[in-house]
């Protein structure tokens, strides 16, 4: 079970905007507990790929100068229509702003065009080096993983990046 | 990947407040994922232990007749990366509850060692509101049963309810 | 102790900010808590909370809203109000400038009725008695 919750880049302005999509089927695992005989996205996970989405805009906008992109504060988030399995989350991403350390985002999550999730989220970014220099060797781990996904992303869409 | 986000109860008090640890292990697989080469727990699946944590207090003030549902994250910060090795702990505080739904205030910290000695320092705080959905006329369809506070839920829950003696009044 | 339109516009406006997340700006009196402050169902109970806490104030359940109308057949016909729905809207809601419902009773955009200003209107009238 894989904590990817983006499947695919549907388009993208750096610096701007990101939107990406993430399809709901009945293999993933955790479904079966929520809930049983009534399977639907948990809210988190509809957090979790805005927050997903969001980190690939601030990668690619800053060329992957930070190893960690993480939330930091999430504000004002509704939730709307339940999201079945068979159902497509499209996720759109619009920035606030990108700083160096910092980001902030309005989020929007619809299927089929309803309100699924609303939000503001904040992201922060660093590198591990910053407050320990011999932890260098891991961000070049982790920005080599990121990278690797995503030039997969990339790959299988149909966005040209600007 | 189970849907269960807390492993035990430590605190209980119904209707007030209620306090659950989680153990962050790198059995589990999102760690992998999240973030390759330096595991931490996400920030989302922290809000859904508090979620989880207050859901179940919620749920439990009113017998767990209605299904309560997450519905509005207020605010969530974060403020440290958890590690594995660490245990997270969820202090959740019901502040408003009618029959519409709940307004809960929470405070995550976490228990990890620090200089050798064990302490337990600030994570992040969450206030949260959930929703009876029975009471709101979304116009969203959902079955009658609840399944929210479900069989397989209830059995979990019996097991915490005995051992810290949680009496569930009706 | 009375408080000033002022006052309580002031206060009402830091609670709208923060539960819903919009900028400062955004929240003018004419503002539709729904259509132009993004306002959902939990919104609604979020802000009744607050305003609870702020002002020290009790808000019974369908008395800011009453949604227990809304349930009822002869209130409600194929989607609009009745006229003698309106009528006890109209008593129900002092504090609310009903007339564009009055217009087009449509069932659906009544949520429209909330603007910033019903909320001061309606807090106004809770705490000057």
């Amino acid at each position: 079970m894989k904590f990817l919750l983006v499947d695919q880049l549907l388009s993208l302005q750096a610096g701007k905007s990101i939107t990406m999509a993430k399809n709901v089927s009945m293999a993933e695992e955790y479904l079966a507990d929520h809930f049983p005989q009534f399977p639907v996205l948990p809210g988190v996970m509809m957090l979790e790929a805005a927050v997903q989405a969001a980190a690939w805009l601030v990668r690619s906008t800053e060329g992957f100068a930070h190893s960690i992109v993480v939330l930091r504060e999430a504000r004002g988030v509704r939730y709307g229509t339940f999201v079945s399995p068979g159902k497509t989350l499209v996720m759109n991403v619009e920035a606030v702003t990108i700083g160096a350390g910092a980001s902030d985002f309005k989020i929007k999550g619809t299927v089929d065009g309803a309100n699924a999730i609303q939000a503001r989220i904040a992201l922060a970014h660093l590198n591990l080096r910053d407050t320990d220099a011999a932890m260098a060797g891991v961000d070049a781990i982790v920005l080599k993983a990121q990278k690797e996904r995503w030039d997969m992303l990339l790959s299988r869409s149909a966005v040209a990046v600007a | 990947m189970r849907w269960i986000w807390i492993d035990r109860f430590e605190k209980f008090e119904l209707n007030v407040a209620a306090t659950a640890v989680k153990n962050v292990s790198l059995a589990e697989e999102h760690l992998h994922d999240h973030i390759p080469g330096f595991p931490v727990m996400p920030a989302s699946l922290m809000i859904e232990g508090m979620a989880q944590t207050a859901g179940i207090l919620v749920g439990a003030a009113r017998q767990f007749q209605e299904k309560v549902i997450l519905a509005k994250i207020g605010r969530a910060t974060f403020t440290r990366l958890v590690r594995p090795g660490e245990q997270l702990v969820y202090a959740a505080r019901i502040v408003n509850v009618n029959e519409t739904g709940a307004a809960i205030e929470g405070v995550i910290t976490v228990r990890t060692t620090v200089g050798g000695a064990a302490q337990e320092v600030p994570v992040g705080s969450v206030d949260m509101m959930f929703s009876h959905i029975d009471q709101n006329m979304s116009g969203m369809k959902f079955p009658d049963f609840n399944f929210v506070f479900n069989s397989q839920f209830m059995e979990l829950f019996e097991t915490y309810r005995r051992e810290l003696n949680i009496q569930i009044p009706g | 102790m009375p408080m000033t339109q002022e006052e309580v516009y002031a206060k009402v406006k830091e609670v709208l900010t923060q539960a819903l997340a919009v900028d400062a700006e955004e929240v003018t009196p004419e503002a539709k808590l729904s259509e132009d402050l993004g306002a959902e169902s939990i919104d609604y109970l979020d802000i009744t909370f607050q305003l609870e806490k702020t002002f020290g104030i009790k808000i019974p359940k369908d008395e800011l809203l009453p949604q227990d109308l809304f349930s009822k057949p002869e209130f409600v016909s194929n989607g609009k109000m009745t006229a003698a729905g309106i009528a006890e809207l109209k008593s129900r809601m002092a504090f609310a400038d009903l007339s564009k419902f009055e217009a087009d009773p449509d069932v659906n955009k009544f949520r429209d009725v909330f603007t910033v200003d019903t909320l001061v209107k309606y807090v106004l009238s809770k705490v000057n008695g």
